[in-house]
């Protein structure tokens, strides 16, 4: 495609937001667990799939809209987040090695028998076939560009959930008291921050925003019980590209994601889509080995 | 008092009794013994979604069959039961399964995987072990290079017909211009390389084409240039996955070609569950298959799978599945348990299928055509070839 | 150190293992050789990995690139090559691949690390399927594969290698470097340890054994799909198997692989779902309750049987 029309076309500009926005709210959750407990959630895209089978549930048996139960799937999601938490991880964080790389190891291998589980019981549970339901699937025309009343929802909510999120992480204290141990724990515990409840509300925040992230993600996709993993995969490649811990480069790197996705396809070819994507993630990795905006501060 | 010789009698006679009652069991055992068939089949991984439509007809099968009093085998008539395992989506993983299938478990019969991959990667394990196995939900020019003798693949869906026969529908219907987009995995990429050849010979202009990778997640870019080319044919070589995220956006963008292909996809009840009933119709697909009063059998198959599992069969995997399902059968009605006269009827014999006759010439399917049905008022038709056709062709008027 | 319980049955049992997995061939059938070959290869995967990465700390979670570089070179070089050739030179080509990359990659630390090989591998997989897509080919396949039992002995060939090559790096000045630098990777440097030198010489050496793992497994499946053999579950196995042997030498990995691939075998073959439930639940309890692996299991018993022994001393 020419250079001019790519760059000036809306219905790209459309595409990259609402897939840069879907990135973002399903890297939010991740870096929040990731930043206070420092493990690595593999089972981060099975809760964005749990979260897309309560949407459908929802309205196919139900007939509520998605778009109202998010709120209530979200809940559930937080619920989840929390009793896991005070079952599981807090016995994990207690016998945690010394070493890193021990933690490393040990976390995945936490987090992957989560993910198994996950998968299986909804396979056995739901049947592995597949789900998809249309909800304001009518498409709307602004000048040249068309948009799909679930893609405009989609944007939306997940938009204003991550500015929200972000807000309140800038401005209020509960906010500042989770940025505090994402940055620095030992200072935050000095400081006489309550680091037990934060920890355990970020869970709770990031397993409701992956939930939400599948509500919103039922409108627009079919999924199943295995469908999950390409989430956690694009949620991994967001916070790390971004830094992790770092929520607003997170988004920042999700919008990047979104515009590699659309715009980088159209200047190049289709065929290049994934060789695009993971090239530019290797690629900024090499050459910012801590992420594109890292703060300086190293914590291990 | 009785004397001893009628005493003697007696007991000889009673023993004699309880001998023939002893035998009567055992003749009846042999026959109440079920016959073993072993296949596996992915219930967990990547694929887990797309088995359903296979591991369903063969369960449906099964009940048909057993209903019935069982399989004749040698004249007598034996229950089925199945012995199966979970290959996880992947292919060395099935292979295993059929080495142990035919090793430990040593069943009776084999049933079919699902999927080319897995289908080819066990035909050097059936032909070590010269166990003969029907095929079906396997579609590669690659399958043609398998050697002959332990399976066979009825489906006519080989990507080197349907470049030519896709192209002749198109001809047929006096297209002049066409787009193709095709995912770059095994069977879409084999049908464009035969396809884009074939159009080309019947002076069909490509305005466009391009591939992308399976794990694409959103198409704008791409079928903005489709819409800019603006042909009356636009042939998406997509698999299940992607072919729903296509015909949403497909939606979105307003494609308005009345051409409207996607290779796989559409035959499933699912399609139309996902993108909705408005985007379904009118869309083009590949099966070979459809209810025809001809095809004995065909409309109770149909009535009867939607009684069980509450809506359609697959037009393309389920009727394959099926129709290997009934080759078998009448196979070891035949030749019984014996696996090379099993493999000598199947290598000869035509079989009359829900999908008709069929009949192999090595590997290969030698009589079904390669075909293409249209969903019409929420029904597939088969739209190609004419010979047995059950819809005409209509053109789509949007998503 | 595990020196009671340690070197001498552990000796006894690998005699043992290795008796008992050459005769396998000539008196099982070819399901349990398939089975045996499986366990094989996984034992060559996870060795491997451990020299990487439970000698210096940087987890690697694209283990799976070198298996698929090689099993494409097997693939591409069909028939042209006697197949001993693209074994060993698919071993050589894995290795080239990380000395090449070895050097960039292995500046970035910790969790990045982990994702960076991620990508890493997602990155040569879908670069390889656009080139075999640019140039026309939809599939592979291999017609005419070697017999099982040959690539079985190719497979356990490798095994030994693989176990031979950790212990070797374990108990070496170089294997002392690399866990100096895994505890802290500046003072190691301060104390004059090669750090970045050391680091590329075990990821190279770390890339050569899967790469040759890939091209035998190439001739068990016959049918390649660019997908299968660079798929992330046999990275993420393979960190399981590690993480459950746990330890840093070559014991390990045989601990984790043997148990991780005997409950599978136990499991898979009856109710599917509920086994990779029960899987994912073992997997758990043992993160919480053996953070330091089987091997931590073992040793916690000898340290126990000395404290006892020590106790009951007058």
């Amino acid at each position: 495609m020419p250079v001019f029309d790519v760059l000036s076309s809306g219905q790209l500009l459309f595409a990259a937001l609402v897939t840069g926005s879907l990135y973002a709210l399903v890297a939010l959750g991740l870096n929040l667990v990731y930043g206070t407990m420092r493990m690595l959630n593999v089972a981060h895209g099975d809760l964005v799939m749990l979260g897309a089978y309560a949407g459908y549930w929802a309205f196919s048996i139900a007939g509520i809209s998605p778009l109202v139960a998010a709120p209530a799937v979200a809940g559930l999601g937080a619920l989840l987040g929390y009793a896991l938490y005070k079952g599981l991880f807090r016995r994990l964080l207690a016998v945690a090695p010394a070493d890193a790389g021990r933690m490393e190891g040990n976390s995945l291998l936490l987090f992957f028998g989560l993910s198994i589980i996950l998968q299986n019981a909804a396979a056995m549970l739901f049947t592995p076939n597949n789900r998809a339901y249309q909800y304001l699937d009518e498409v709307w025309r602004v000048g040249n560009v068309a948009m799909t009343g679930n893609r405009i929802a989609a944007l939306v909510v997940a938009g204003a959930t991550c500015i929200g999120v972000a807000l309140f992480l800038g401005r209020s204290m509960a906010g500042l008291a989770m940025r505090s141990v994402i940055e620095r724990r030992e200072a935050a515990y000095i400081v006489g921050v309550d680091v037990d409840r934060v920890q355990w509300s970020s869970f709770a925040l990031g397993f409701a925003s992956a939930a939400l992230a599948g509500v919103l993600m039922s409108m627009l996709e079919q999924f199943s019980p295995f469908s999950g993993f390409p989430f956690t995969i694009a949620g991994f490649i967001v916070i790390i590209l971004g830094g992790l811990g770092n929520v607003m480069a997170g988004l920042v790197a999700a919008l990047l994601l979104g515009v590699i996705e659309t715009y980088g396809v159209a200047l190049t070819s289709a065929n290049l889509r994934s060789v695009l994507l993971y090239g530019c993630f290797v690629g900024a990795l090499l050459l910012f080995p801590n992420g594109l905006l890292a703060r300086r501060s190293t914590r291990k | 008092m009785k004397s001893p010789t009628s005493n003697r009698r007696l007991v000889m006679s009673g023993i004699a009794a309880l001998a023939v009652m002893a035998t009567v069991p055992a003749a009846l055992a042999q026959a109440d013994k079920p016959i073993r068939i072993g296949y596996s089949m992915a219930r967990t991984g990547m694929l887990a979604n797309a088995t359903p439509s296979q591991s369903n007809t063969y369960e449906l099968w099964k009940e048909q069959v057993n209903a019935r009093g069982g399989m004749v085998v040698g004249g007598q008539k034996r229950k089925v039961e199945f012995v199966t395992y979970d290959d996880q989506s992947k292919p060395e993983q099935a292979v295993r399964i059929y080495e142990k299938l035919i090793t430990d478990d040593k069943v009776d019969l084999l049933l079919a995987p699902w999927g080319t991959p897995f289908q080819i990667a066990i035909a050097p394990v059936l032909e070590k072990f010269k166990f003969p196995m029907v095929g079906n939900t396997a579609a590669s020019v690659a399958l043609r290079q398998v050697k002959p003798g332990y399976i066979w693949f009825p489906t006519s869906a080989i990507p080197d017909r349907i470049g030519v026969e896709l192209t002749a529908m198109l001809k047929a219907n006096n297209v002049k211009t066409a787009v193709v987009i095709a995912n770059v995995l095994p069977f879409t990429k084999e049908i464009k390389n035969y396809l884009e050849p074939e159009l080309k010979k019947a002076g069909i202009e490509v305005k466009f084409s391009t591939e992308y990778p399976p794990d694409i997640k959103d198409m704008t870019s791409i079928l903005t240039q489709v819409k800019q080319a603006n042909p009356d044919a636009v042939l998406a070589l997509a698999y299940p996955g992607d072919s729903v995220l296509y015909a949403k956006q497909a939606k979105e963008l307003g494609l308005s070609s009345p051409v409207q292909f996607i290779a796989i996809g559409p035959s499933d009840a699912f399609f139309a569950k996902a993108v909705g009933a408005a985007s379904a119709e009118d869309v083009i697909t590949i099966a070979h298959w459809s209810p025809r009063p001809e095809w004995k059998g065909s409309q109770a198959f149909h009535d009867a799978y939607v009684k069980k599992f509450g809506e359609d069969p697959d037009y393309l995997n389920s009727a394959l599945a099926w129709m290997s399902l009934e080759i078998l059968e009448s196979a070891v009605a035949k030749g019984g348990l014996d696996k090379s006269k099993i493999r000598e009827v199947i290598s000869k014999d035509t079989f009359e299928t829900i999908n008709g006759p069929v009949r192999f010439d090595g590997v290969q399917n030698a009589i079904t055509p390669t075909a293409f049905v249209q969903t019409q008022k929420g029904k597939l038709q088969i739209v190609w070839p004419k010979s047995i056709a059950t819809g005409q062709y209509e053109a789509k008027k949007s998503w | 150190m595990n020196n009671l319980w340690g070197d001498r049955a552990w000796l006894a049992a690998v005699t043992i293992g290795v008796i008992a997995m050459s005769a396998l061939p000539f008196v099982a059938n070819d399901y349990l050789v398939g089975t045996g070959l499986t366990l094989l290869m996984w034992l060559a995967l996870t060795q491997s990995w451990c020299v990487l990465s439970k000698m210096t700390g940087y987890v690697s979670l694209g283990h799976v690139v070198f298996y698929g570089l090689g099993a494409y070179l097997m693939v591409v070089t069909w028939q042209q090559l006697p197949f001993v050739v693209v074994i060993l030179a698919a071993g050589v080509l894995a290795a080239l691949f990380a000395a090449l990359v070895g050097l960039p990659v292995l500046r970035v630390r910790g969790p990045y690390f982990v994702i960076l090989t991620f990508g890493l591998a997602e990155l040569v997989k879908f670069s390889i399927m656009a080139a075999e897509s640019a140039s026309g080919t939809a599939s592979r396949i291999l017609f005419g594969t070697p017999d099982l039992v040959v690539v079985y002995f190719s497979m356990f060939a490798l095994a030994l290698l693989a176990t031979g090559l950790l212990t070797w790096v374990s108990r070496s000045r170089f294997g002392h470097g690399l866990r100096s630098l895994r505890e802290n990777e500046e003072a190691a440097e301060t104390l004059g340890v090669p750090v970045v030198r050391f680091k590329l010489i075990a990821f190279v050496l770390s890339a050569a054994i899967p790469g040759m793992v890939g091209a035998v497994m190439a001739l068990r499946s016959t049918y390649f799909v660019v997908g299968g053999v660079f798929d992330p579950m046999i990275s993420i196995t393979v960190i399981a198997m590690a993480i459950l042997g746990g330890g840093d030498n070559a014991k390990g990995p045989v601990l984790g692989v043997v148990f991780l691939f005997l409950i599978q075998e136990l499991l898979w073959a009856n109710a599917p779902l509920l086994y990779m439930i029960i899987l994912g639940a073992i997997l758990i309890t043992f993160v919480l309750l053996l953070p330091n692996g089987l091997v931590g299991l073992a040793g916690a018993r000898t340290r126990r049987r000395e404290a006892r022994a020590v106790e009951a001393r007058p």
